[in-house]
């Protein structure tokens, strides 16, 4: 194999970029309401020439205020499950791990529900309202990162057999706790929260927490990449990377909690979708190999037009109704998967 | 080498994802324009949730979210005014034909934009807080009606949401006669003991309506007394405690009779089941889903079931003309819909077969 160059890293990446678009167009192009090509790229100059005034209120209100944002949100959510999925399949050494592994989408949604019962308290502007369910979210993720952080140490590492053990465990302990509090409390809030567990991208976020949650993937996946050649060699085995110099426990820490951001950021506004973290960087790894350096921003880019084409169809298949995104991410990922894993055998 | 090369590597390729994000929020920020506030005539109210909403004084393109409140606004005769309501708004049939926005839980936010309503009407009860905010979010006035907890309730909510769509008579007449038909039956049930019963919401598993729901009111207005003493508001039941409690009647909503009964006979072939005299007597009542809605139909499903409780008042009294059921049988009314989202799991295939509507 030929070695990974800047050139050939980027000129890969710039063709998933363009995949990406062609994608991000067609689902802009794609749902409810047609729009045509024409319109989509007449508007785009009307904007980059700030004469958005002279927009149609279809074009305006539908594809700029509900399609677009829920486009880029696709793309930020499948971007970092599917960064956080290449990681923890590097990190633990486990071909089935995957961002929901350790545990984090269940607290997620235990945080996302007590929240949820906080907020029918509390008399909040709209506005925060808005937010507390994704804040919720994100607290019950990280509270469960740091349970499952200390569950699976041993003598004062990080040992991966005990962590994913523990994250499972952890995983079904919060999920009895989120079908107990299912099943006492009632309220139109908690219909929310099912379809969240779902997997769901249809509610609208504030563009405030949009921003957030782009800068939080840049800085959480830029810490991953930063570490890209040590998981290259982490691969080899944990002691064979020490001998090369690896500081293993360092890279451990980072990737873990990187990672475990990252889920937390995607679970918190798009609930559990699942099939995203686990199969994208599978198939990178694919096409393009497994270094770390050429795969993580290829699952990057992949995830990201998975989730795309997965929420646009999620929109469209049974419209005017709208199914879980997570249901298509299941629906076509694990057929996917049994093909890849017979594959892998014969 | 691996060194070598990743020195140079990473920083430029984490300016290409940088790049990326960067020109896909720079076009999504300037895309940010002010929006063209058209509102003339409109007016300052709070809704039933407790929030302030500036709707038109008298709304001409309505989309209703809930069937209870589609079917008031045909009940008002406004029907013209209502551009488009949810899959599962199905009576009158009438409103079947009108543009769908898709569920309940998750209306489509394109579908109701492109309809370029003046007003949303939501109810708190079966309506996601979700998309009340994202049609905030979208400068759509949205007015929520609240979750009623009796009958009177529903009628007053009917009268206010009357004043809202600029129809206030109509709202008053409409109210006036749910109230006539009801004091009148009140008259008639006045002298007999109430009936035990058990309103059965879903037999698998057994849920019930709680003692805070509209329905609980309306079997009382039935002169029927629910046995079911829970707060919340759709219990779920185990059979020894129903065993211990006897009902008199199994009462069934549903939008075909025949459907009904064939849940009434598959329960009374589970084991357990035959111990309830209610079974072993064949006393089940079977009364139209309407009674699900908290909508203007409910006072003639009161009556309906008030006939099956206690036939004896009714004997001089001809039967008026059921209401026909809506065509369509796969309707998910009210609890049904608060419960299928809570546990999708059991609304899967099972909702024509074992499930009540």
């Amino acid at each position: 194999m030929r070695p990974l160059t800047l050139g050939r890293l980027l000129f890969r990446c710039g063709i998933l970029a363009v995949i990406l678009f062609v994608v991000v167009v067609i689902a802009l192009k794609m749902g409810a309401v047609q729009v045509s090509l024409y319109g989509l790229g007449r508007d785009l100059i009307r904007v980059l020439l700030g004469q958005s005034s002279a927009i149609s209120t279809d074009y305006g209100m539908i594809v700029r205020d509900i399609r677009l944002p829920r486009i880029l949100l696709g793309i930020v959510v499948g971007a970092s499950l599917s960064v956080a999925g290449a990681s923890f399949q590097a990190l633990l050494r486990n071909p089935l791990a995957d961002p929901y592994v350790l545990g984090v989408s269940s607290g997620a949604a235990v945080g996302a529900i007590a929240a949820l019962i906080i907020e029918s308290h509390l008399a909040l502007s709209p506005e925060l309202a808005g937010l507390i369910t994704p804040l919720g979210a994100f607290i019950g993720a990280g509270l469960t990162i740091a349970a499952v952080y200390f569950l699976g140490r041993r003598d004062g590492q990080i040992d991966s057999s005990t962590l994913l053990l523990g994250g499972i465990i952890t995983a079904s302990f919060l999920s009895a706790i989120i079908m107990f509090l299912m099943n006492t409390l009632s309220g139109s809030n908690l219909r929310g929260t099912v379809f969240w567990l779902m997997g769901d991208l249809s509610t609208p976020q504030p563009r405030s927490l949009l921003f957030l949650l782009s800068f939080g993937f840049l800085a959480a996946a830029g810490a991953i990449y930063t570490t890209a050649s040590d998981l290259n060699l982490l691969l080899a085995g944990e002691k064979e990377a020490m001998h090369l110099g690896v500081d293993v426990p360092r890279v451990r820490i980072v990737v873990y909690l990187a990672a475990s951001i990252l889920t937390g950021l995607a679970v918190s506004v798009g609930g559990t979708i699942g099939y995203v973290g686990l199969l994208v960087p599978h198939v990178m790894r694919l096409i393009f190999g497994a270094d770390h350096r050429m795969l993580l921003p290829a699952a990057a880019l992949g995830g990201a037009i998975a989730i795309v084409i997965a929420d646009t169809l999620a929109r469209t298949v049974v419209a005017p109704s709208e199914l879980p995104v997570g249901a298509m991410t299941a629906m076509a990922g694990a057929p996917l998967f049994i093909y890849l894993l017979r594959r892998r055998i014969t | 080498m691996h060194r070598i090369i990743s020195s140079f590597v990473s920083r430029p390729a984490a300016l290409v994802h940088v790049f990326l994000f960067v020109a896909a929020i720079g076009v999504f920020a300037q895309a940010d324009s002010p929006r063209p506030s058209s509102q003339t005539g409109a007016r300052e109210l709070v809704d039933e949730m407790g929030r302030s909403v500036r709707v038109p004084v008298s709304p001409t393109r309505i989309i209703s979210l809930a069937p209870s409140i589609t079917e008031t606004i045909y009940a008002l005769g406004l029907q013209d005014h209502l551009v488009g309501d949810t899959d599962f708004c199905d009576y009158p049939a009438a409103a079947q034909r009108k543009p769908k926005v898709g569920g309940i839980i998750n209306p489509n936010l394109e579908e109701i934009a492109a309809l370029r309503p003046d007003l949303v009407l939501v109810t708190k009860n079966i309506n996601r807080l979700d998309t009340v905010r994202a049609l905030d979010t979208l400068g759509i006035p949205t007015y929520s009606s609240s979750a009623p907890h009796t009958v009177s309730e529903i009628i007053s909510s009917t009268q206010k949401l009357a004043d809202v769509l600029g129809a206030p008579e109509a709202g008053k007449s409409l109210g006036q006669e749910m109230e006539g038909q009801l004091a009148a039956l009140q008259t008639k049930l006045a002298d007999v003991p109430p009936r035990r019963v058990l309103f059965i919401v879903w037999t698998e598993p057994l849920m019930s309506a709680g003692k805070n729901t509209f329905i609980a009111d309306a079997l009382r207005k039935a002169g029927g007394v629910s046995i079911v003493e829970a707060s919340q508001d759709w219990p779920k039941m185990s059979l020894e405690e129903v065993v211990h409690l006897q009902p008199d009647y199994l009462v069934f909503a549903a939008s075909h009779s025949e459907s009904a009964t064939r849940d009434f006979e598959a329960l009374a072939t589970r084991p357990g089941w035959r111990l309830l005299d209610a079974v072993r007597n064949r006393h089940f009542a079977v009364i139209s889903d309407a009674v699900n809605r908290p909508g203007p139909r409910i006072v003639s499903a009161i009556e309906e079931l008030a006939r099956q409780l206690h036939p004896e008042v009714f004997q001089d009294s001809p039967s008026p003309e059921r209401v026909s059921p809506p065509a369509n049988a796969a309707s998910f009314v009210s609890p049904h819909a608060a419960f299928s989202s809570l546990s999708p799991s059991y609304c899967s295939g099972s909702v024509e077969s074992s499930c009540v509507h």
